[in-house]
C-alpha cells in the first residue's frame, strides 16, 4: 500500500557551529492509511521535532518529505498551508479550543478556515461531532465540557477538511486513564473504520495496545520502529 | 470570521467594556474638541457670515476683524462710486462700556449699522422690533447675554459710555467670539457709544451690481489708497484663520483632540493585544491547520472594527450630552455630519492601528509553537 507520507533521511539541526544541536538525525518513516503509530521517547529526544516536520510545521535541515508524490521540503512557504490543510489534522494536549465558541462553532471555524467556500460548515461540524460521539454537547462552550469531551471536540476539529493524517501531540496527557483510553479508542476507530493514519506522540505505554506501530526516538534518532507484534518493519 | 471576532470580544465582557469605554472617550473628546473649535470659529466670523455683503472693505493691513483702525467717509464715498458697486454701507465695530444695574460696567462690542441697512443687522429677532434700531440710543441684545448684562426685558434702559441706551429688540443665538456681548445699534448711536469721530467707520460693506464680477470689483476697490477689500468668504476665512493660528486657540483644541486619539489608541491597542496573547495558541492551531495569515488577521481587524463602531455609537451619544451641557454655559459645540464622518474615519484608522501589534504578533506566530506546551 502506498504510504500517505514518507520521511527520507530527515535531519533537523538548530543553531550553527559550536552551538549546533542535532534535534533529529537521518529519520526515515512511512505513514500508511489505516495505521495508528505511536511515537515514544524521553523528553528532549526529538519526538516533537519529528511530528512537526511530518506535519509540515517545521522545515528539515536535510532530507525529503514525500507527500502525494512530491517533496514538500522543497515547496515554498506559500504552498505549505494548503498542503497542510489538505493532508493533516492536529490534536493537542491543551485542546486549544476558542473558549468563546461552542463546540460546533469551534469545528465549523476550522472548516471555514480550511475552505472559505465550504458549503454548510455548521451542518458538517455537527456531523463531525456526531462522529466523535459529542452531538449532544454541540452547543456547549469548552468551559462546560470535561477534558475528554474537549479532546473529542478537538478531534472533530482536526477532522475538518477530511485530512488523511491525524497528528496528536500527547492528546491524552491531560486526561484521566478511563478518558484517555476512550480518546484512543476513538482515534483507533478513525484509523480502522475510515482509513486515516493516526500519529500520536505519547509517554504513556498503556496506549501501545491501540497502536499498529511503535516508534521510539532517543537523542534525535529513531532507535526502533516496531509492529505491534514486535515484528521489525523496514521504514 | 465576524462571528469569531464578535464572540472573542464579548466573551470577556469586562475587557470589552474597558475597550469600548476607551474608544468612546476618545471619540467623545475628538467630537467635543473639534466641535468646540468649529463652534468658536463659527462665532468668530458670525457677523460676516450672517451679513448680506458681497465684499468687505477695511483699512489696509488690518489683521483682526474685531480690532481694526478707522476709515473716513471719503473712503466710503470712493467705494460707493466704484464701478460695479450697487450699494455701499458703513459699519462700525468697536468696544464700549455698558452700565450694569449693579453700578458696575461691562465691556460690549457695538455694531453700528446704517439706519436703512440691508447688508448688516441683527438676525433671529425673537422679541421687540429690530427695525427700531435706527432710533437714537436704540440697541438690540442677544437673549444669551441678558444675565451677563443684568437685562430682564425688551424696554430695559441703561447707559453705554454715559449715553442713554434702550433695548428695543432681543435676538437669539448671536454670540461674540471676544466674549463681550454684541450690541447692535445705528451708526450715529454707535459713534456716541464708542467715541468714534463723526465721519469715521471701520468697514464698508458692498453689494456688487447685478452682472458685475465680484473679484473684479474687489480688485478695483483695492486700488483705493490704504484700503483692502475681500469677498465675504475671504473675510470669513481670514478672521477664522487669525483666531485659530495667531492665538493658539486651534492648537489648544487640536492638541486635546490628538490626546483623545492617543488615549483611544493605547486603550484599544492594549485590550486587543491582551486578547491576542490570550488566544495565541488557538490562532496557532488555526495556522497549523492551514488557515492563511490573511484569515487570522481578518479576525483581529474585525475585532478592532467592532470596538470602533461601539466606540462611535457611545462616544457620539456622549458628545451630544456634552453639547447639551455646554449650551448652558453659552458654548457652541458644532457637531456637523462632516465632523461625524471624519471622526468615524479617524476612529476606524485608530482602532486598525491599535490592532497592529496584535497583527504583527499573529503574523510572526510560528504554528509549530502549538506543539510546545
Amino acid at each position: 500500500m502506498e504510504p500517505l507520507a514518507q520521511l527520507r533521511r530527515v535531519s533537523k539541526t538548530y543553531g550553527t557551529g559550536e552551538h549546533a544541536v542535532a534535534a533529529l538525525v537521518d529519520a526515515d518513516l512511512s505513514i500508511h492509511p489505516g495505521e495508528v503509530m505511536l511515537i515514544e521517547g524521553p523528553s528532549g529526544s526529538g519526538k516533537t521535532t519529528l511530528i512537526s516536520i511530518l506535519g509540515l510545521l517545521l522545515r528539515p535541515t536535510d532530507g525529503e518529505i514525500i507527500i502525494g508524490g512530491r517533496d514538500a521540503a522543497k515547496l515554498g512557504e506559500r504552498d505549505l498551508p494548503g498542503l497542510r490543510a489538505s493532508h493533516f489534522g492536529f490534536v493537542f494536549q491543551g485542546f486549544n479550543l476558542f473558549p468563546a465558541l461552542s463546540a460546533v462553532e469551534n469545528v465549523a471555524l476550522a472548516i471555514r478556515m480550511k475552505d472559505p467556500r465550504a458549503k454548510d460548515p455548521t451542518g458538517r461540524a455537527h456531523a463531525l461531532l456526531d462522529q466523535v460521539g459529542l452531538s449532544a454537547r454541540a452547543h456547549h462552550l469548552p468551559s462546560d465540557l470535561s477534558g475528554g469531551q474537549k479532546q473529542r471536540v478537538a478531534i472533530a476539529r482536526a477532522l475538518a477538511g477530511d485530512p488523511p493524517i491525524l497528528v496528536g501531540d500527547e492528546p491524552t496527557a491531560a486526561l484521566d486513564t478511563k478518558t484517555a483510553l476512550g480518546v484512543m479508542e476513538l482515534l483507533r476507530g478513525l484509523a480502522t473504520d475510515h482509513g486515516r493514519a493516526v500519529v500520536v506522540v505519547t509517554h504513556d505505554p498503556r496506549l501501545e495496545r491501540f497502536a499498529d506501530r511503535v516508534v521510539r526516538v532517543e537523542d534525535g534518532k529513531i532507535e526502533s520502529n516496531l509492529h505491534r507484534k514486535h515484528m521489525p518493519l523496514a521504514s | 470570521m465576524w462571528n469569531l471576532a464578535k464572540k472573542i470580544l464579548l466573551h470577556d465582557r469586562v475587557k470589552f467594556a474597558v475597550a469600548s469605554a476607551g474608544v468612546s472617550i476618545s471619540v467623545m473628546l475628538v467630537l467635543v474638541q473639534i466641535g468646540l473649535y468649529a463652534g468658536f470659529m463659527q462665532t468668530a466670523s458670525t457677523l460676516i457670515d450672517h451679513g448680506h455683503a458681497d465684499l468687505w472693505v477695511t483699512r489696509q493691513a488690518s489683521e483682526n476683524f474685531d480690532f481694526t483702525a478707522p476709515l473716513d467717509d471719503r473712503t466710503y464715498y470712493r467705494v460707493a462710486s466704484t464701478p460695479g458697486v450697487a450699494r455701499a454701507e458703513r459699519m462700525i465695530l468697536a468696544f464700549a462700556q455698558l452700565k450694569l444695574d449693579s453700578g458696575g460696567d461691562l465691556g460690549v462690542q457695538v455694531v453700528g449699522v446704517e439706519p436703512d441697512a440691508q447688508l448688516m443687522g441683527p438676525w433671529h429677532v425673537v422679541a421687540g422690533d429690530g427695525r427700531r434700531v435706527g432710533e437714537p440710543g436704540a440697541i438690540t441684545v442677544d437673549r444669551s447675554e441678558y444675565a451677563k448684562l443684568h437685562i430682564d426685558r425688551v424696554g430695559h434702559r441703561t447707559e453705554i459710555n454715559g449715553a442713554r441706551a434702550e433695548v428695543v429688540a432681543m435676538t437669539d443665538g448671536i454670540r461674540s467670539f471676544t466674549t463681550s456681548p454684541l450690541v447692535f445699534t445705528d451708526l450715529t448711536s454707535a459713534r456716541t457709544f464708542t467715541g468714534y469721530p463723526a465721519e469715521a467707520e471701520n468697514y464698508v460693506l458692498v453689494r456688487v451690481a447685478a452682472g458685475a464680477d465680484p473679484i473684479a470689483v474687489r480688485d478695483a476697490l483695492r486700488a483705493i489708497p490704504h484700503v483692502d477689500a475681500y469677498t465675504t468668504s475671504e473675510m470669513s476665512a481670514r478672521t477664522r484663520t487669525y483666531w485659530s493660528s495667531r492665538t493658539g486657540v486651534g492648537a489648544g483644541f487640536f492638541t486635546t483632540a490628538i490626546l483623545g486619539i492617543i488615549v483611544g489608541l493605547v486603550v484599544c491597542g492594549q485590550i486587543l493585544y491582551n486578547g491576542t496573547l490570550q488566544h495565541l495558541r488557538e490562532y496557532g492551531t488555526l495556522k497549523a491547520m492551514g488557515a492563511k495569515n490573511g484569515q487570522v488577521v481578518r479576525v483581529i481587524l474585525y475585532q478592532a472594527l467592532i470596538a470602533a463602531v461601539v466606540g462611535l455609537v457611545f462616544g457620539g451619544a456622549l458628545a451630544f450630552l456634552m453639547r447639551a451641557a455646554m449650551k448652558g454655559a453659552n458654548l457652541i459645540v458644532a457637531l456637523s455630519p462632516g465632523l461625524f464622518v471624519a471622526t468615524a474615519i479617524v476612529t476606524v484608522v485608530m482602532c486598525a492601528l491599535a490592532s497592529m501589534l496584535s497583527i504583527i504578533k499573529v503574523l510572526r506566530l510560528d504554528p509549530a509553537t502549538v506543539f510546545k506546551v
